[in-house]
């Protein structure tokens, strides 16, 4: 328990830090020799806080959303971008976009969290129908079906001339967050808490069917609020600041590496170190080209596949 | 994707080849008619292009809004989106070649051009079309904008025997350049900036939209933009602290047809605080015209126009 204060700590620091990164010029001091009419308040209170704050909520939610799914299929190497999810909550935003453009930004995430919840839903309709020898299968078939949500995505974002717009929502990104457009993310936060507290069951059922049901739990029932968690906590964030790649891979790997695999211990962890990432990855992104901005969802790419290469050639890799 | 759309291409090239032996045969018979031809120099090189063309493909809006403007018909043209000044080409009796991304070299051969224009988003296309009719590429450098502007609309101008109409059109651009050029130098500095969603990025001197900047006369808010494609992604908190004078604001989504709310990204409590917006500095650059269109004869005027507009009041 130590340790994960410690940990909380530090990226608790780098909040603060973060706090005071940004195109304008805000120093500590001047914050607090002003008054709360001043201009310095108005910054922090209108983009620092708020920013800093969806960093935090989307690394912990899309981490912890991560460390769900690995349960539910029993594969290390499944994350809502890998399995349809993220892809599929964007198929979401396409079509409302192209069916109501100027519709209120929580019905659009209801309908990209349908979307999610269906595309998931279909991930592991598959996989019940299909002989998993090698736990490679799971991820394949994960890729396969979000490459088909994002060539129909494509598809249809080509016709209406709608790519770039497309991308604009896809590349995550922490540049357009201010006051009062990304509160939706402490919904996400919301339902993490929910996962928080369900995190036993879900650790049961990563042991398989037979076992939770042997255990005397609903297993149906388990998988699908795990699922639906997972989509709405994916719909939000896509729906807010994009996707953010990797995220839902590797920190609960790098968690379950050092700390194990039952769930109520390792969530506080996942998210922790999931609030950290990305908010190391947003602080590169806005100083590099300061201050101009480089995406969080370019960044988290370029960091993410060094440490997924990492974990894929470390020298006990459960892929050998 | 290239090698299936080369082979869709191929079966009008025999057919082409011997077309050219037939004009080569025919031009040493009759050396005076050899003059219909005329080399024209573009971005990527010299063209043998016919004199006056009986049928034209385009895929470069600037180049159609100048032929256009100088009244000259043109036989097919890209699909999607189009500006209301040309919107007699959306109409369903002109053939649509493609987008001016991905042109459809089937409908380009069965339209057996004499000459085709590509430029800017089509650019890149240009090898593939030159294997289907002579193919010029109007692509202007931003380095010098208004020269090239000029330059192309002369090469058409003398390509469709127009060159009078060109020259005085070009004329009364020049003249409302200078005007602007004029009143721009009173007004302080600008920042551009393009809206995708709720996303923004800023273009500064010598990028695609430098044109402001260059030869308007507007003094960059900012002198050491890096140029790129598209833009350099900004937060809401820039341009409170960049403070510009002056806002000139692209919005793609509108550009488009998608909507469009530039607007409604803007009005937040950061961007409401900078001078630009308190002092009511703040310019919709008419989207078609700028994003979409870009360095065409009317276009450009229609850009002085607007600007020269906005000064007044202010």
């Amino acid at each position: 328990m130590p340790k994960l204060l410690l940990a909380a700590l530090g990226v608790a620091l780098l909040a603060v830090l973060s706090l005071f990164v940004g195109a304008t010029d805000l120093s500590p001091a001047a914050l607090f020799s002003s008054g709360p009419e001043s201009e310095a308040m108005r910054v922090m209170l209108a983009s620092r806080i708020p920013r800093t704050a969806a960093v935090l909520l989307s690394g912990m939610a899309m981490g912890v959303s991560g460390m769900i799914m690995q349960m539910l299929v029993r594969n290390r190497f499944v994350e809502p971008g890998t399995a349809g999810t993220v892809e599929s909550a964007s198929l979401g935003i396409l079509v409302v976009t192209l069916l109501a453009p100027g519709i209120d930004l929580f019905v659009k995430m209801l309908v990209a969290a349908l979307f999610a919840l269906s595309g998931t839903a279909l991930f592991l309709a598959i996989l019940r129908r299909i002989p998993l020898r090698s736990v490679l299968m799971v991820p394949l078939v994960g890729l396969m079906l979000s490459g088909i949500f994002e060539s129909v995505t494509t598809f249809f974002a080509y016709r209406y001339d709608l790519l770039q717009s497309l991308n604009a929502w896809i590349v995550g990104d922490f540049s357009g967050v201010l006051r009062g457009r990304y509160e939706l993310l402490w919904f996400a936060l919301a339902l993490t808490g929910a996962a928080y507290l369900a995190a036993d069951r879900f650790t049961v059922a990563g042991m398989g069917r037979d076992f939770t049901t042997g255990l005397g739990l609903n297993y149906r029932r388990v998988v699908s609020f795990g699922l639906i968690i997972v989509s709405m906590v994916t719909a939000a964030v896509v729906v807010t600041v994009g996707t953010i790649p990797f995220l839902g891979l590797i920190v609960p790997n790098l968690v379950s590496m050092t700390v194990g695999d039952n769930v109520r211990r390792a969530v506080p962890w996942v998210a922790v170190v999931g609030a950290g990432f990305v908010l190391v990855c947003d602080l590169i992104g806005r100083t590099v080209r300061y201050p101009y901005e480089i995406p969080v969802g370019t960044v988290v790419g370029v960091v993410g596949s060094a440490l997924f290469l990492y974990l894929l050639l470390r020298k006990d890799s459960s892929l050998g | 994707m290239s090698h299936f759309l080369k082979r869709r291409a191929l079966p009008g090239l025999p057919r082409l080849f011997s077309a050219a032996v037939l004009a080569l045969a025919f031009a040493q018979a009759t050396p005076a008619l050899g003059q219909e031809k005329m080399e024209v120099r573009h971005a990527q090189g010299t063209t043998s292009v016919p004199h006056n063309p009986q049928r034209v493909v385009v895929f470069d809006l600037a180049s159609l809004d100048t032929l256009d403007a100088l009244g000259i018909e043109v036989d097919g043209v890209p699909g999607g989106v189009l500006p209301d000044d040309l919107s007699e080409y959306a109409a369903d009796g002109i053939p649509k070649v493609g987008t001016v991304f991905e042109p459809d070299y089937e409908a380009v051969n069965a339209l057996e051009p004499d000459l085709i224009i590509v430029g800017g988003r089509s650019a890149a296309k240009y090898q593939d079309l030159s294997r289907i009719a002579p193919t010029i590429d109007l692509t202007i450098d931003t380095a010098d904008y208004l020269a090239d502007v000029a330059k192309n609309v002369e090469l058409l101008g003398g390509i469709f025997d127009k060159e009078k109409e060109a020259e005085s059109r070009l004329a009364a651009l020049r003249q409302s350049v200078e005007g602007l050029r004029a009143a721009t130098s009173k007004i302080g500095n600008g920042l551009l900036v393009l809206t995708t969603g709720t996303k923004m990025s800023a273009y500064g001197p010598g990028s695609r939209f430098g044109i402001l900047h260059g030869t308007f006369g507007v003094t960059p808010a900012i002198k050491d933009l890096q140029v790129s494609q598209h833009g350099q992604s900004i937060s809401s908190e820039f341009i409170l602290q960049t403070n510009p004078d002056w806002l000139f604001v692209i919005d793609r989504d509108a550009a488009i047809g998608r909507g469009g709310a530039a607007k409604t990204v803007l009005d937040n409590e950061l961007v409401t605080q900078a001078k630009a917006w308190k002092e009511d500095q703040v310019v919709y650059l008419d989207p078609v015209n700028w994003y979409l269109v870009g360095g065409g004869l009317r276009s450009v005027q229609n850009m002085v126009d607007q600007l020269a507009q906005a000064f007044k009041k202010g």
